[in-house]
């Protein structure tokens, strides 16, 4: 009934998966991780490790498959045989800056998205960050909406991205996908998100702590 | 763990269908959790020896590494480049982002030094959500009640009091930093009730509440200009003044060059997160692989009180295969949709739904008893019957438990169709720093906010109010961290570790383990076998 | 780039292609009284013969390949027209260190226009594209000033006779990218897309430019066309030293003291020059390393001094002779530094469609770029050691070999420069 349950009785046995990591050749057992695989290994340094379940993006590499290089996160990806994998350097800082309380209000904020991201605009078509998004997220399809201005629709489309940033480090244009998806997700909750349940018990809060004060001042 | 029904077999017995009796009735709780929960477990518990908590109860692997070596001595600062600073920052999960960004906001020069990559933390993994009261029957009082009692009355009432009063305007925070919650279609913020709430009150992103928290955070970080960054940078001992008895910096190494950085500074907020990486009474863990305590470890050796040393919270349903998903959660959730826990021989055991320890406490009785399912001689746990749960609801794992299902998929494993195999994990460290309102532990100068901090939870968090936390306290360390500006340092000095090391020697303890950990030994190199 | 090609001095020996009676910009007058046109009369004459003169001449490709033209052309020829057949002549010139093919458009339009008709008409073609870099604005005004007194003339008309149809010539300046140079690139933007290399088959000699069948050659392959045509394939052969075949331009720059384009024999041993073409190095330096064919390519040192710069002897060293660029630099100059320049070069080239020479290329820029600041670490070396070794062969196009193949060579050849250079 269930394959992976059985591979898990074998995994006692001898590695018997033969792959390459950040160099060194390394046996693995059929259904590791590479992450697993390179600490079964003892290759040394591999510390862009975080949450081993596909959530912080940390854990980027490159790997070869015959003639084929991919990206990819090492804690989602399983170990094959031959296959030769790099763990990629931290990725650089970001090159856009922006200080979201300096937005006062949500008129002027397709001419701030432009001059933040100017790039966003040049998108060239390449489908690069499509192909480097190991969440499967319409990258490409996201920065375009972000461009025209459509930040709800361009965030809802980054709404599994894990930050790992390749599809940055893909982008020829430098237009920084990553951040164009997060600047939508925050301005649109910055600018639209006002939910009366939240706001009332703000206010009656404001109002007791005048109350207090008002008793305070009085008692004195 | 050695005994149990082996794998096939246990496959072979399990059918979806069949027809299963009722778990025995729970007689005697106490019993049972004194039986099989690891906080109960004599050889888990031993008396610390030296510091500020001398003579307290202690979880023996921690209390190992509280009363270990250091690191570093004053010869290996020698060269070391200096940085002076007015806030530092360790820690860059949840709360080490909010306290950097209170600082940040009340004019201070921040440096947040983080161990691997910013936002690489426990926060980001949170599924659940966050706790606030806001609906209308509800109020701060109630969370207040829920929250003291969840940790059965162990809690200090002022932290839970200012935890529970913040979380209206936390949430409206998080908002202004651009964070998205679902919304019912009226456009409230949507609630859920979860275990331990008297009303609904967890709000949340579908299921992914802490990476849309902690990707808006860790942005809002890298963006700001007063806020500079290091990763890959763990703090591997703190600096006093001459006495010893004031915090004023940190030593950093580099995880990637091994140069060792001094940050002169006038406070220091530890945000390092919880411990599941120490994998306490060798139990999986659902923690990132940065949780290694370091924060309690520096803390207690500069001399700050801790507490509740020897409560830990299990999850029952940790992942035991695959075993890359090794003690990742399967959400509380999955039972509350009605779930079943069966053992190898195809019989329930417990009520699923009684409190997180009890349920704990029984997986392991059945592993131990032989009637768990085993993997390998290291290996056992217990079905969670999700094949079932799917039959009698057709597509609910589908619409409700998408993390879940997308995880297992990268595996190849459908839940839908098998059970998943589970065993109780190490999920969260309930103590941790003694801290005021504002964060401030016992020691001058050195706050400490979220996991790494305790008090709040008394022996037992709800779900949500980790969250809460975070923030809360990290913004409220953060604001006083900046408050009290002196002239800086006048000296920085290792003389705490040197009180440590007399008072080690004098208690005629040794001193070969070195403490902080800083990363689980399989991922330095060594050999991975959990 | 324009003006430094403007200002330098050329030398050559073989003078053929710059030879001072063909440097006459756009004056057709002036470019026919010196004997221009004569190759198209006899193309025109007997268009079949100048596909085997070629073949006899073993005239290579020019534009960094050396791949031997007439064997492109013959699958060109072979192909029927669907419904046209394109030539685009290739001066899209960007890497660091060519500075060639801007001297031929610039100063002999009409030579390279004369070339391209005679491959015209020897294959069959009837749509011509000179396809050239954008930035170089001199090139541009003087090809087009060319190719409208070729309109006006009848050299034009009597080709299309000869042709049977039409044939047109059309100036296009290109992307201004650098991968625009690829030959599918190049394809792309002639169909007024992005440049971005397509994957082969089918190649372009079957389907190219809106699937017609479609040659392309760089400037200098073409501009020797006439020439073979006029005087026969012995004297070309006979031009070359050793193996090598016709002449070269070789673009000299770095620390040199003339640096410039220079036309010499194929073959001229790099000694001759950097020592009696270049004057030298500046301030009398030892020689360290020359960046060849602009830097794509393996790195020369001192012991290659005498190596015959043709395309087969210098390959034979595992070397290539690529465009015939030589980029000189000499004792004290840092290769990290200068690796790292060019890999940031390829990083900002990468059109991004292959994520591995993407996001390669620029993973390998930042690390040198640690390296070269004082901040890289032994495990930033192993990475770009473990990344040489992924990725050659991964890309659509050459570019990502290309960029391997410099820092691969590097390595090898400054394996202590690198690890001195460490944290
Ligand atoms: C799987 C899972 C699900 C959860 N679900 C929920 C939920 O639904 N609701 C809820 O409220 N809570 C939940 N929790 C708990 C909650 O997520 C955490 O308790 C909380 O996020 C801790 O935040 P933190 O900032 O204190 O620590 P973390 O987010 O863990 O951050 C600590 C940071 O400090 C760094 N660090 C550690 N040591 C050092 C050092 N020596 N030097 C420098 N940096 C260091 C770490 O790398 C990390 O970046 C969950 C926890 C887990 C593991
Ligand atoms: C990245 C890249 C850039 C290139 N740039 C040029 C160029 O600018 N000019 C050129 O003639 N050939 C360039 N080429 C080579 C062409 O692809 C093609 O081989 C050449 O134009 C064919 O002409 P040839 O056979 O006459 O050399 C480039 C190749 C690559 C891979
Ligand atoms: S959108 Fe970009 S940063 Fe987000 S997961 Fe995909 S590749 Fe990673
Ligand atoms: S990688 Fe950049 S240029 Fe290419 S499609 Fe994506 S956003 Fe556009
Ligand atoms: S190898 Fe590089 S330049 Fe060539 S097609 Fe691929 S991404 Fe574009
Ligand atoms: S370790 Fe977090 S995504 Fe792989």
């Amino acid at each position: 009934m269930t394959t992976s349950n059985t591979t898990a009785t074998e995994s006692g046995q001898t590695p018997d998966v033969a792959l390459t990591i950040n160099g060194l050749a390394v046996n693995a057992h059929p259904g590791m991780s590479l992450v697993e695989a390179a600490w079964h290994g003892g290759v040394p340094q591999v510390t862009s490790v975080g949450c081993l379940e596909g959530v912080c993006g940390s854990c980027r590499v490159m790997l070869r498959r015959g003639k084929e290089v991919t990206v990819g996160l090492a804690c989602q990806t399983f170990v094959e045989d031959n296959i030769e994998v790099v763990f990629m350097p931290p990725a650089s800082a970001p090159q856009h800056h922006y200080e979201i309380s300096d937005f006062k209000d949500g008129w002027d904020i397709h001419a701030r998205f432009h001059k933040i991201f100017p790039e966003a605009s040049r998108c060239r078509h390449c489908h690069g960050c499509d192909k480097a998004c190991p969440k499967g997220i319409t990258v490409e399809n996201g920065v375009a909406l972000a461009a025209a201005g459509r930040y709800r629709e361009a965030g809802e489309a980054f709404f599994e991205c894990v930050m790992c940033e390749l599809c940055d480090a893909a982008c020829p244009e430098l237009i920084a996908p990553a951040h164009v998806g997060l600047f939508s997700r925050r301005v649109t909750a910055h600018f639209h998100l006002r939910p009366p349940n939240l706001i009332h018990r703000l206010e009656e809060l404001r109002q007791e702590r005048m109350e207090t004060c008002r008793d305070e001042d009085n008692k004195k | 763990m050695s005994n149990g029904i082996p794998l096939a077999e246990a496959l072979a017995r399990y059918r979806a269908d069949t027809d299963l009796a009722p778990p025995p009735a729970l007689t005697d709780i106490d019993a049972l959790l004194n039986a099989y929960h690891p906080d109960h477990l004599r050889d888990s518990v031993t008396k610390l020896a030296v510091g500020a908590n001398a003579g307290d109860n202690c979880q023996r692997e921690l209390a190992g590494l509280l009363q270990a070596e250091a690191f570093i001595d004053e010869a290996d600062l020698a060269g070391a480049p200096v940085t002076d600073i007015d806030v530092l920052v360790i820690g860059g999960g949840g709360a080490g982002c909010a306290a950097a960004l209170a600082a940040a906001e009340n004019g201070a020069r921040v440096l947040l030094a983080t161990k691997l990559r910013l936002g690489d933390s426990n926060t980001v993994m949170a599924e659940g959500g966050i706790q606030a009261a806001i609906e209308p029957d509800d109020s701060i009082q109630r969370h207040i009640q829920d929250t003291l009692r969840g940790g059965h009355h162990l809690g200090d009432p002022a932290l839970v009091s200012a935890l529970a009063g913040d979380g209206p305007e936390v949430l409206h925070w998080l908002i202004s930093q651009g964070m998205q919650f679902d919304q019912t279609p009226s456009g409230d913020l949507h609630t859920r009730r979860a275990g331990g709430m008297s009303t609904p009150r967890l709000v949340h992103c579908r299921d992914y509440t802490g990476l849309e928290m902690m990707r808006v955070l860790r942005e809002a970080v890298i963006q700001h200009r007063s806020i500079e960054v290091w990763e890959q940078s763990p703090a591997v001992e703190l600096l006093s003044n001459e006495v010893g008895q004031k915090c004023v910096g940190a030593v950093l190494t580099s995880l990637l060059d091994g140069q060792l950085r001094i940050v002169r500074t006038r406070s220091v907020i530890l945000a390092t997160g919880g411990l599941g990486r120490l994998h306490l009474n060798g139990f999986p863990t659902s923690n990132h692989l940065g949780a290694t305590g370091d924060g309690l470890v520096l803390a207690y050796r500069i001399g700050a009180r801790l507490c509740e040393l020897d409560s830990f919270q299990y999850h029952p349903t940790g992942l035991a295969h695959p075993s890359h998903l090794a003690g990742k959660l399967v959400t509380e959730g999955v039972r509350a949709a009605g779930a079943l826990l069966i053992n190898g021989l195809g019989q329930r055991f417990i009520d699923e739904l009684q409190p997180r320890d009890v349920v704990c406490a029984a997986i392991l009785r059945e592993c131990s008893e032989g009637r768990g399912v085993r993997v390998d001689d290291q290996h056992a746990g217990v079905w969670l019957d999700t094949p079932r749960l799917e039959r009698a609801n057709p597509g609910i794992l589908e619409q409700q438990f998408t993390s879940l299902m997308t995880r297992t998929h990268v595996a190849g494993i459908d839940p839908r169709r098998e059970p998943l195999l589970v065993h109780p994990t190490l999920h969260y460290q309930n103590g941790g720093a003694v801290i005021d309102v504002n964060g401030a532990t016992t020691v001058p100068g050195l706050y400490a906010v979220g996991e790494v901090a305790g008090g709040i939870h008394g022996r037992n968090r709800l779900m949500g109010n980790a969250l809460l936390e975070i923030i809360s306290f990290g913004r409220r360390a953060g604001v006083a961290a900046t408050a009290d500006r002196d002239r800086g340092p006048k000296k920085v000095t290792l003389e705490h570790v040197n009180n440590l090391r007399r008072a080690l020697t004098l208690a005629g303890m040794p001193m070969t383990q070195r403490a902080p950990q800083v990363l689980p030994a399989y991922a330095a190199g060594g050999i991975w076998n959990r | 780039m324009e003006s430094l090609s403007m200002e330098m001095p050329r030398v050559g020996v073989s003078q053929v292609l710059l030879h001072p009676d063909r440097r006459v910009g756009a004056d057709m007058a002036r470019w026919r009284s010196s004997g221009g046109g004569a190759a198209l009369a006899r193309a025109i004459q007997n268009p079949a013969a100048v596909l085997a003169e070629v073949k006899q001449a073993d005239l290579r490709g020019l534009g960094g390949s050396g791949f031997p033209a007439w064997r492109k052309w013959e699958f060109v020829a072979a192909e029927a027209p669907k419904p046209d057949k394109y030539l685009i002549v290739n001066g899209n010139e960007d890497e660091p260190g060519t500075f060639k093919d801007r001297v031929l458009l610039e100063e002999t339009p009409h030579q390279v226009i004369e070339g391209a008709v005679v491959t015209a008409l020897a294959i069959g073609v009837n749509r011509v594209v000179f396809y050239t870099n954008p930035d170089l604005t001199r090139s541009l005004a003087a090809m087009k000033a060319a190719i409208e007194q070729w309109q006006a003339s009848d050299l034009l008309a009597q080709a299309s006779t000869a042709l049977g149809r039409p044939m047109e010539l059309q100036l296009l300046p290109g992307s201004g990218h650098y991968i625009g140079g690829e030959e599918t690139a190049s394809m792309e933007w002639v169909e007024g897309r992005f440049p971005f290399p397509r994957g082969k088959p089918p190649y372009p000699a079957q389907a190219g430019v809106h699937g017609c069948p479609t040659l392309i050659n760089n400037v200098e392959t073409i501009a020797n066309v006439p020439h073979i045509v006029a005087q026969g394939a012995a004297w070309f052969r006979a031009l070359g030293i050793g193996v090598g075949t016709g002449t070269k331009l070789y673009s000299l720059s770095g620390d040199v003291l003339h640096p410039g384009v220079f036309e010499l024999p194929m073959g001229t041993p790099l000694r001759e020059l950097i020592y009696t073409h270049g004057g030298g190095l500046l301030s009398g330096k030892p020689l360290k390393a020359v960046f060849t064919g602009g830097p794509s390519s393996t790195l020369l040192t001192p012991v290659d001094l005498d190596v015959a710069m043709d395309f087969d002897s210098l390959r034979a060293r595992g070397a290539n002779l690529g465009t015939g660029a030589m980029i000189v630099i000499s004792e004290g100059t840092g290769i990290v530094k200068r690796v790292a320049e060019y890999e940031r070069f390829f990083a900002h080239s990468s059109c991004g469609q292959c994520n591995s020479c993407k996001v390669g290329t620029a993973t390998m820029s930042r690390l040198l770029d640690r390296i070269d600041t004082g901040c890289g670490t032994a495990t930033d070396l192993t990475t770009l050691k473990n990344l040489c070794t992924m990725l050659p062969g991964s890309g659509r196009c050459h570019l990502i070999n290309g960029a391997v193949q410099l820092l691969d060579s590097a390595f090898h050849h400054f394996p202590d420069e690198f690890k001195q250079a460490l944290h």
